[in-house]
């Protein structure tokens, strides 16, 4: 396992730089739009998974990032001063870093739900006081500028941002990663555990946290920033809760007990947003109920599924897990589809397009479309089919589960004997 | 002197509504550890509730169903999806009713669609109760504020006069203790969160009819919510109807004045220096009406985390 990592790590980065090549603009417009995702999560969870600060106000310092970031283009723009492109995140860094610290010192005078609470009502704060301060966040419409070509590079182009964003969230990772290796990051997990020992032990807790807190804002403002750059506009409702909601969501789906798990789950979760945006607009429901789901019975989250296995399991073992895992495959499809059908039939049936169809046909349920087939809304067959799927996935869903602990039980034996 | 005298009577009774919400909140929390995030999404739920049954048998109906069908929810999240995540600390509680208010949202937003509902009071209540300055009050306004005084006063005789309450409140200070004299303490707790969540259906199906019911009526009072059981302190009661009508009549005047913080450096003397500076001095109250209550909610958490009425941190 150790043995393979630097060659996985070769693979995937030699992937990322040959993205470009193959994908079609708006894929490399989603590519970017995940890598800052992926960032994002990643900062959130140096205080949530490493420190266990839930914030519920990443979005501010994400904001403050992106309008630092777009001050400096301006500023750049109209020739006030000069700063390559390349270099502009650095100003993310700066905004992240120095409202982090002020922020971070008030905050971290509270622990637990009481500090979800104070970060919230920062981001809130800014969030109702923004629209107000036009000088600085431009009112309701926001700011917006240009991106200055700059070391013969051009960034009118999505592919040079993609590079430029595929840089600074590789190195950034790599900073967040190294963080973890210092005695600063061990601390944090010690804090995490048990922080009144560590008071004990003649550490200062409150500035420890303090600077933990600000080093996380640092790189949220750095994802804030290639927003920034990426879409070269910006305004104040990247503050709303919405976005500090969001990153905690895909945070804990990816698993925020492990370190590339959040950035899994953002760039997975981001990419499920934009694929079913499109397709439906009950997606935010799926995407809810994708969460509530993990939270119930994966609590450790994608990344925290995958460490389990590869760290208590060897490869020849996962033979017991085949059938098990089998079965939760058919378990999930048969959910899912029965599910997914009866929402966008009721979504259909509901929608006013479909209400006016009535009315022509005098009141009578007329036959609907969804995804490129009729159905008969007063056909027993339409609902009595996904009804069934559903109830047959719940009652498999029992025997998968008995299977798996067996299954695991087997697994673990070989593993260990 | 009519500006006054209207604003405290609209301010005690959005007070008292965000009391009947805030209520079960920080009933929940002092009893269970368990930050609702979903609470104004109960509310929101009650209030389509009683939408559906006004359209369908009547608005009284609606009025008694809707705290029946939104504590039956609640049973349910509490019995089949918190108690499951229990083990793993309070912070999955929290994030798990965080996803359940998405959820709840989504699935208002998918029966109902995205824009608010006509849910109306019936006719016969549309009268003004009296008249001020040249004002209609309308009754309603004093019917809501009524029901929330009523409540206030059934919990307050349940919480401190009969044996239920003496249970519910030692079960919020020494759990295994009442357990331990025979108590079943997880059915103590399913019965609490779903009282929890019938109040705020109760409140959503009898401000409804007033406010406007649509599927951002949650987030635009959930922050609220969070603001008044946290400057009441978390758990306390008393706390949070003293920090509601704080926070309704704070709203309520701040919407009707223009002063800023020049205005105040102007007492000193410095009023033109302020004025000419611009930016945040000169940000009428009235704007940044908004985020007072956030302002607020912070200074109590930094100065005093326990609250007005709370007793621990």
């Amino acid at each position: 396992m150790t043995r393979s990592r630097p060659l996985g790590l070769l693979v995937l980065a030699a992937l990322l730089l040959a993205l470009p090549l193959v994908l079609t603009p708006n894929l490399v417009n989603a590519a970017i739009k995940m890598m800052i995702a992926a960032l994002f999560a990643l900062s959130f969870s140096l205080a949530m998974g490493q420190a266990g600060m839930l914030s519920f106000g990443h979005s501010a310092y994400y904001c403050l990032g992106a309008f630092a970031t777009l001050h400096l283009m301006r500023a750049v723009e109209h020739n006030l001063v000069a700063w390559p492109t390349p270099l502009m995140p650095l100003a993310g860094a700066a905004a992240g870093f120095v409202c982090g610290l002020g922020f971070g010192w008030l905050a971290t005078q509270r622990t637990g739900v009481y500090f979800a609470m104070v970060t919230l009502a920062l981001a809130e704060l800014l969030f109702t006081l923004a629209p107000t301060w036009i000088g600085v966040f431009g009112g309701e419409s926001g700011i917006s500028t240009m991106r200055m070509n700059s070391w013969s590079i051009n960034f009118g182009s999505d592919t040079a941002v993609y590079y430029l964003t595929l840089a600074w969230v590789v190195g950034s990772t790599w900073c967040l990663w190294a963080f973890t290796r210092t005695p600063m990051g061990r601390l944090a997990l010690a804090i995490r555990d048990n922080e009144h020992r560590v008071r004990f032990l003649g550490f200062n807790t409150h500035g420890a946290k303090t600077l933990i807190f600000a080093l996380s804002t640092m790189f949220t403002g750095v994802a804030g920033a290639l927003l920034a750059i990426a879409n070269e506009a910006t305004n104040y409702t990247v503050f709303s809760a919405q976005a500090s909601a969001n990153v905690v969501l895909q945070t804990f789906i990816g698993g925020a007990g492990t370190f590339f798990g959040p950035a899994l789950g953002a760039a997975v979760m981001t990419f499920f947003a934009r694929v079913t945006s499109d397709l439906t607009r009950s997606w935010l429901l799926y995407q809810g109920l994708i969460f509530v789901i993990v939270m119930l019975f994966v609590p450790d989250g994608i990344g925290g599924l995958i460490s389990v296995h590869a760290r208590r399991l060897r490869a020849t073992a996962v033979k017991h897990l085949t059938v098990p895992y089998l079965l939760w495959l058919v378990v999930g499809v048969l959910l899912a589809v029965g599910l997914v059908f009866v929402v966008e039939s009721v979504h259909v049936v509901l929608s006013d397009p479909y209400a006016v169809l009535r009315r022509a046909n005098g009141g009578a349920l007329v036959p609907y479309r969804l995804m490129g087939h009729e159905f008969d809304p007063r056909s027993p067959w339409t609902w009595a089919i996904p009804a069934a799927l559903i109830v047959a996935g719940a009652a498999l869903l029992p025997l998968a589960r008995r299977l798996t602990i067996k299954g695991w039980g087997q697994a673990l034996n070989e593993s260990t004997a | 002197m009519e500006f006054l005298v209207v604003s405290v009577l609209n301010g005690v009774v959005h007070g008292l509504l965000l009391f009947m919400v805030s209520a079960g909140l920080t009933l929940i929390f002092g009893m269970m550890g368990v930050l609702n995030f979903a609470h104004a999404w109960f509310y929101m739920l009650g209030a389509y509730v009683g939408f559906t049954l006004t359209r369908s048998v009547g608005f009284w109906w609606g009025l008694i169903a809707a705290p029946l069908i939104v504590g039956g929810c609640g049973v349910l999240i509490e019995r089949y999806m918190l108690r499951r995540v229990h083990p793993y600390g309070h912070t999955h509680e929290l994030l798990l009713t965080f996803g359940l208010a998405f959820i709840i949202e989504e699935l208002i937003k998918l029966f109902y669609g995205d824009f608010p509902v006509n849910y109306a009071m019936p006719a016969y209540m549309k009268f003004a109760a009296f008249t001020l300055y040249e004002t209609n009050y309308p009754f309603y306004r004093l019917f809501m504020g009524m029901v929330a005084i009523v409540m206030f006063a059934v919990l307050y005789v349940l919480l401190t006069r009969t044996r239920v309450g003496i249970i519910v409140r030692a079960a919020t200070y020494r759990p295994v203790m009442v357990e331990a004299l025979g108590h079943n303490l997880p059915v103590v707790f399913m019965s609490v969160f779903a009282a929890g969540a019938a109040l705020a259906g109760l409140a959503g199906a009898v401000a409804g009819a007033f406010f406007p019911t649509g599927p951002n009526m949650a987030v635009d009072f959930g922050t609220l919510v969070f603001v008044v059981v946290v400057v009441g302190g978390l758990g306390s009661l008393e706390g949070a109807l003293v920090a509601s009508l704080m926070i309704g009549l704070f709203i309520s005047f701040s919407v009707g004045l223009n002063w800023s913080l020049s205005d105040l450096f102007t007492l000193v003397g410095l009023g033109p220096w302020a004025r000419e500076v611009g930016g945040l001095f000169t940000l009428q109250l009235s704007t940044v009406a908004a985020s007072m209550p956030f302002l607020l909610m912070l200074l109590v958490l930094l100065i005093r985390p326990a609250g007005l009425f709370g007793d621990r941190q």
